[in-house]
């Protein structure tokens, strides 16, 4: 099964993947119902980033729509056996 | 396509409105405000025009503080973060306007508004908690006096949701001082025409956003394709993604950037050349101001990404850290003559600790620095604080007195010109301030941006026309060097309409049409209105109607609440009469002839009066605001 990884050190915490993922999943901007959940601290700079299990990779697209969406590259989509990478900081 | 002048999407829908005195809030469609102007700063200027009755002062309980997210705000275009905040400009009395980045703007759409409308005044402090609908006005005097750093953390632990966004004001906005933000998440401040001040007038100490609800879009399927080109645009310009991404100051690492000779203004206006050693200590990328910057952050659903995050270890001044450190950061400081980057970083954050807004605290304080130069006021006057250029600690010490009104920071805080009225000895000369504001600007070498500032509605600031040239702002593929006066107005007019068009639809222009990035262009602009909103429009209609309306609506405004002239659209006297001393650009000064010469050709091209400046009848009804011309006529204004 493959999973979305985050590198954190790449993230700037725009919450685009947030934005996109709730668009796959009801066709309009909806960050409630997104499987990402982007959480901010501007006192620290962290960026907290969250995937549920309600992520299916956006299985009818191209490629997930987090993934292409992000600009940083900051996302990718990995397969579960490789090593989790630093999805927070 | 919808019928025209119908939107189909993007808009939250309803309008909050705020009475603070009675306690009472009620709703309206926001739809046909934005209809009319797009929404955003369109609507908050159309309802500001609208319903504060001529006469009306900025600290008066019928004045209006307006927060208005853009039309394609909480969608995925790109760099759709931006909220503008509008109310009577403390400075001017004409048309107050601050615009500002972060989440909350998005986080306001999804509570249900897309603005929120705020009369009267509280008789305690209080702040607005916003969510799905509905509003509450609550007790804030727990928070009266903190910092916008310690409301944040105070409502975070009250409220207990992580997903809650905060515009606060700081100490400076309860004390009333006139130069005072409104800050976001504590670091993205909407500084501009004293709209914390405004705020701070009202009791009103925080608004807090939270929502659970969603954005929908006349043609999603169609919407995505648009956005998704912006974002390969974006991509192929990847040197300038990468220079956009260190934030704009690191450009200053490179001690020969033109900027370091083309915009910096010194010792108040001095000169406007700083010696090579002063910008190496400055901006030294071991032990300089790029030192503290730790990483970069980005706006909501931004893809340039600009905002250091700066840490400060305890050295002069305790240790801080917090976003920002920005290109008016530099010239703030440079401004002082400080080239000490711990100070330089200390000012930054301290000012957004307090909610004071930069540009005031640098232009205003820096001719404090030089009425103490000039012996106009002394240590008695100052509690003893010895204002030397490059004495960082004072500025320190004198920004607090300003936020907490101690000593020469009350009378400075009720506004510089206020302020050169009692020091006297023709102090105001000195004072650069465009229609009352402080102004940091430069105006002597760069005309494009000095008219731009000059002519800004709202008392200054750059970002209602200023250009530098196609590399860093205006026009793009445009030819013409930044230190002549001509072929400027055209560029400034092009570069006003476009920051009208962002404004409304709430993208920012670090990711449309200024500052470089040119990521986005009117086509985009065109094609993400017509898919996400369902308005049939094109390039034509944006840029001859909508940014035309716009600019007339604070136009309009400023005349009708003020006896603003043409000489108010000039740059400030200092720069017309003393030419500069040293560098390449000595001898060059904003020649008042030809500063006039740009005037008439900016006044032709917007269609109003060339000799006067004022609108004219059948340019108003043109663009379909005849209400407006009526209102001009009845006040004899034309």
């Amino acid at each position: 099964m493959d999973r979305i990884a985050r590198n954190a050190s790449l993230c700037y915490g725009c919450k685009i993947c947030q934005l996109v993922c709730s668009f796959h999943h009801t066709g309009s901007f909806w960050p409630e119902r997104s499987s990402i959940q982007v959480f901010r601290n501007p006192q620290t700079g962290m960026v907290r980033w969250n995937l549920d299990k309600t992520c299916d990779q956006c299985g009818c697209e191209e490629q997930p729509l987090c993934v292409k969406y992000c600009s940083y590259e900051a996302l990718r989509k990995v397969a579960d056996e490789n090593p989790k990478e630093s999805e927070n900081e | 396509m919808s019928k025209e002048g119908r939107i189909g999407g993007a808009l939250a829908g309803k309008i909050l409105r705020v009475d603070l005195a009675t306690g009472r809030t009620w709703t309206e469609s926001s739809e046909p405000y934005a209809a009319r102007t797009l929404g955003g700063r369109g609507t908050n200027s159309l309802i500001l025009i609208n319903e504060i009755e001529p006469g009306t002062k900025w600290s008066d309980a019928g004045n209006l503080l307006c927060f208005g997210a853009g039309s394609l705000v909480g969608t995925a275009a790109p760099g759709a973060c931006r909220t503008d905040i509008s109310t009577i400009n403390v400075f001017s009395g004409g048309k107050g306007s601050a615009n500002v980045g972060g989440s909350w703007g998005a986080e306001l759409k999804y509570a249900g508004f897309d603005h929120i409308i705020i009369r009267g005044k509280a008789e305690k402090p209080v702040y607005l908690f916003i969510t799905d609908g509905r509003a509450e006005i609550r007790d804030a005097s727990w928070l009266w006096g903190k910092t916008t750093y310690e409301t944040e953390n105070l409502l975070r632990q009250e409220l207990d949701d992580e997903r809650i966004e905060i515009a606060a004001i700081g100490p400076a906005g309860e004390n009333r001082v006139r130069g005072s933000a409104v800050l976001i998440d504590t670091a993205k401040a909407a500084g501009g025409s004293g709209v914390g001040c405004v705020m701070g007038d009202k009791k009103l100490k925080a608004i807090v956003v939270r929502g659970h609800g969603k954005i929908e879009v006349f043609d999603p399927l169609g919407f995505m394709e648009a956005v998704a080109k912006t974002h390969r645009q974006c991509k192929a310009n990847r040197a300038k993604v990468q220079s956009m991404r260190q934030s704009g100051a690191a450009r200053f690492e490179d001690l020969d950037f033109e900027g370091w000779e083309t915009c910096m203004v010194i010792r108040n206006g001095q000169d406007d050349h700083w010696e090579r050693e002063k910008r190496a200590r400055l901006m030294n990328p071991e032990a300089g101001v790029p030192s503290m910057r730790r990483k970069i952050r980005a706006c909501f659903s931004c893809p340039t990404g600009c905002m250091p995050f700066m840490e400060k270890a305890q050295g002069k001044y305790r240790e801080m850290k917090g976003e920002g450190f920005w290109i008016n950061a530099l010239w703030s400081v440079a401004r002082f003559d400080i080239s000490d980057p711990e100070t330089a970083v200390a000012f930054w954050l301290l000012a957004n600790e307090l909610g004071l807004d930069t540009d005031y605290v640098a232009a205003g304080l820096a001719w404090v620095f030089e009425c103490y130069e000039r012996g106009f006021i002394d240590q008695k006057d100052t509690d003893g604080l010895k204002l030397d250029w490059g004495n960082g600690e004072a500025l320190i010490r004198l920004m607090r007195k300003l936020a907490y009104r101690e000593g020469i920071g009350n009378l400075l805080a009720d506004g510089m010109v206020e302020a050169a009225k009692k020091i006297g000895q023709g102090s105001e000369y000195y004072l650069a301030h465009v229609k009352g504001q402080p102004s940091i600007e430069p105006f002597r070498i760069p005309k494009g941006w000095g008219l731009g500032v000059a002519t800004s509605p709202v008392a200054g600031r750059h970002l209602r026309g200023a250009i530098r040239g196609p590399v860093h702002s205006g026009p793009g593929g445009s030819d013409y060097d930044i230190t002549h006066y001509s072929n400027q107005a055209k560029a400034v007019v092009w570069q006003s309409k476009t920051k009208e068009l962002e404004d409304n639809l709430g993208i920012c222009n670090y990711v449309g049409t200024w500052s470089g990035a040119h990521f986005l262009t009117l086509a985009n602009y065109a094609e993400l209105i017509r898919t996400a909103m369902g308005l049939p429009v094109t390039e034509e209609d944006l840029m001859d109607r909508y940014a035309v309306i716009g600019r007339n609506l604070e136009k309009a405004f400023n005349t009708l609440h003020t006896d603003l002239s043409r000489e108010d659209d000039l740059p400030p006297q200092r720069f017309r009469q003393e030419e500069i001393k040293t560098g390449p650009y000595e001898g060059f000064k904003a020649d008042e002839e030809q500063y006039n010469a740009m005037l008439d050709e900016f006044y032709e091209l917007w269609e109003w009066d060339k000799k006067t400046g004022m609108q004219t009848r059948e340019g108003l009804e043109k663009i379909g605001l005849k209400d407006v011309a009526d209102r001009l006529l009845a006040k004899k204004k034309y």
